[in-house]
């Protein structure tokens, strides 16, 4: 039964796809719209592929996807080193929290000016701006999962002689995973959404790099590859990570 | 150093908060000092007096020359009020509606999972092409962006409801319209909520990247113009300003929810 759902679920949600596809394709060719500026998607990825040669495309994906790394890496580290560590020691905690705080609010690609200033034009800068994107999520979770951490597990743990910072380890930690793991995820998607922004720094290859070039050479297609490239790219890592978390943290939490 | 383990009370909470201010005063203090002992370069890192300076000018004078504060701060909440009711008042019907019909959940999914995937500032180079470097340009990035967050919110509340209160509410002889206005409505609000707090943070983080283009009014123009003539001051109180204000409104919003949910709050402590 449930897996008749299932799959009719992936049927109909196929259809909705296929159905959007060829509304816009059909409104491309209705000529309703200038199909130069509106191009369909089987011409959008016809250009993108006749234009953008396949060791380019490689290289705009690659460099991306490690400034991606790089900034999401760091960012998550510190995070999870400056959350995990504040919400266990009260003093740590009562010392950065109101910093944190104060520069929480404050949008990634605003510092993209500092940024430059601090970092130059090279790679530094931009992976500064996606890190900043990544850390503060994954701060902000991993502190809230460690003041979450039920009292009774701590006591509990205690009781049979752990302390310090195998306490932490052990116990406090995996406890906060699930809350560590939702700053993970949106730490992820929010390294993808200031990449594009990130890449406008005197950027001479990335997919964002890409696609604000196609636009000043005039080629709608693949800026629409390039977004479509990049959203898949988003949705797939994302769900990958997902099912890592999904595995690794099922077996003593239930979805 | 202690263990934050064993549950803090209210009252305990004060001294932490005492030591962190102090800290936070402690920070500035070093960071005048050390700028003027000359450790930190002032265009690197512009010391508290030199932002209270600069502040002042974009008070009264402007940056650029006539564009004050204000300016800038209204122009920013203008093009996000713009896209953000537009994203909101579209998603709402829309997200009851496919909450409400199953099929039509199934049909758009994948659509919906994929279009929130889309890096919102992607869509900034198709965007000048189709409406050029204007208002509308930027008012469009942040509804799109506001737009997903807030429609999958919309349909989780309405998707999710314990199916015991509509029947509840069906033994107590309620006619449809009237389990949709006193159940359905009631119970989505608190998602709605959520989905109007998370896409309004969306909006002020597209804002910046939509102003980075095309304008020298708004708060991430001023931000970006500000480097372009080295005045790194005026930069980071551009920063400072833009923080503040997604600050309080979203802390405006939070309480507008407390207000007009109460059910919700009772909810929370129940669970927990």
């Amino acid at each position: 039964m449930k897996r008749l759902a299932r799959w009719q679920d992936a049927v109909l949600g196929a259809l909705g796809v296929l159905g959007l596809l060829i509304a816009w394709e059909a409104v491309t060719r209705s000529g309703l719209v200038n199909p130069v500026i509106f191009p369909g998607p089987a011409k959008a990825i016809a250009v993108a592929f006749a234009r953008v040669p396949l060791r380019d495309l490689w290289e705009h994906i690659s460099t991306s996807f490690l400034r991606i790394l790089w900034g999401f890496g760091i960012g998550a580290g510190l995070g999870i080193l400056t959350g995990t560590t504040s919400g266990w020691y009260r003093t740590l905690g009562a010392l950065t929290r109101p910093v944190i705080e104060l520069v929480r609010p404050i949008p990634p690609l605003a510092w993209i000016p500092m940024a430059i200033i601090w970092f130059g034009l090279g790679e530094p800068s931009k992976v500064f701006v996606i890190f900043l994107g990544a850390f503060f999520p994954v701060v902000t979770n991993t502190y809230k999962g460690m003041g979450g951490v039920d009292p009774i597990l701590l006591r509990a743990a205690q009781t049979m002689g752990l302390s310090g910072p195998r306490l932490l380890l052990r116990v406090a930690i995996p406890a906060a995973m699930p809350d560590i793991a939702t700053g993970i995820r949106v730490g992820w998607g929010l390294s993808f959404g200031v990449l594009v922004a990130a890449e406008l720094i005197a950027a001479e290859s990335g997919m964002g790099f890409m696609i604000m070039h196609a636009r000043q050479s005039g080629e709608i297609g693949v800026i629409i590859f390039g977004i479509i490239l990049i959203g898949a790219m988003n949705l797939v890592t994302d769900y990958c990570i997902g099912e890592v978390i999904r595995r690794k943290l099922g077996r003593w939490h239930a979805a | 150093m202690k263990r934050s383990g064993e549950t803090s009370t209210e009252g305990g909470a004060r001294w932490p908060r005492l030591l962190g201010a102090a800290f936070l005063v402690t920070l500035l203090l070093l960071w005048q000092v050390a700028s003027l002992a000359a450790l930190l370069k002032p265009f690197y890192f512009p010391p508290p007096s030199r932002l209270a300076v600069a502040f002042w000018e974009l008070t009264w004078e402007g940056f650029p020359e006539g564009v004050r504060i204000g300016t800038h701060m209204l122009v920013t909440l203008g093009r996000i009020a713009q896209g953000y009711l537009l994203a909101v008042g579209v998603a709402i019907p829309l997200g009851i509606v496919i909450g409400w019909l199953p099929i039509l959940d199934s049909l758009t999914l994948p659509i919906i999972t994929f279009a929130r995937s889309v890096a919102t500032l992607s869509l900034l180079p198709l965007v000048i092409v189709w409406f050029g470097v204007g208002e509308l340009a930027k008012v469009l990035l942040i509804a799109y962006g506001c737009f997903w967050v807030m429609l999958t919110n919309v349909i989780a509340g309405v998707k999710y409801i314990d199916p015991l209160l509509i029947r509840a509410a069906r033994t107590l002889d309620t006619s449809p319209i009237g389990i949709f206005i006193r159940v359905v409505l009631p119970a989505a609000l608190p998602r709605v909520f959520a989905g109007m707090r998370i896409a309004l943070g969306v909006g002020f983080m597209v804002i910046v990247g939509a102003e980075m283009i095309g304008t020298i009014q708004g708060l991430g123009a001023l931000i970006m113009e500000a480097r372009t003539f080295y005045r790194s001051d005026i930069s980071v109180v551009g920063m400072v300003a833009i923080g503040l204000f997604g600050f309080g409104i979203s802390a405006g919003l939070e309480q507008l929810e407390r207000i007009l949910l109460p059910w919700h709050r009772g909810l929370e402590l129940v669970r927990r």
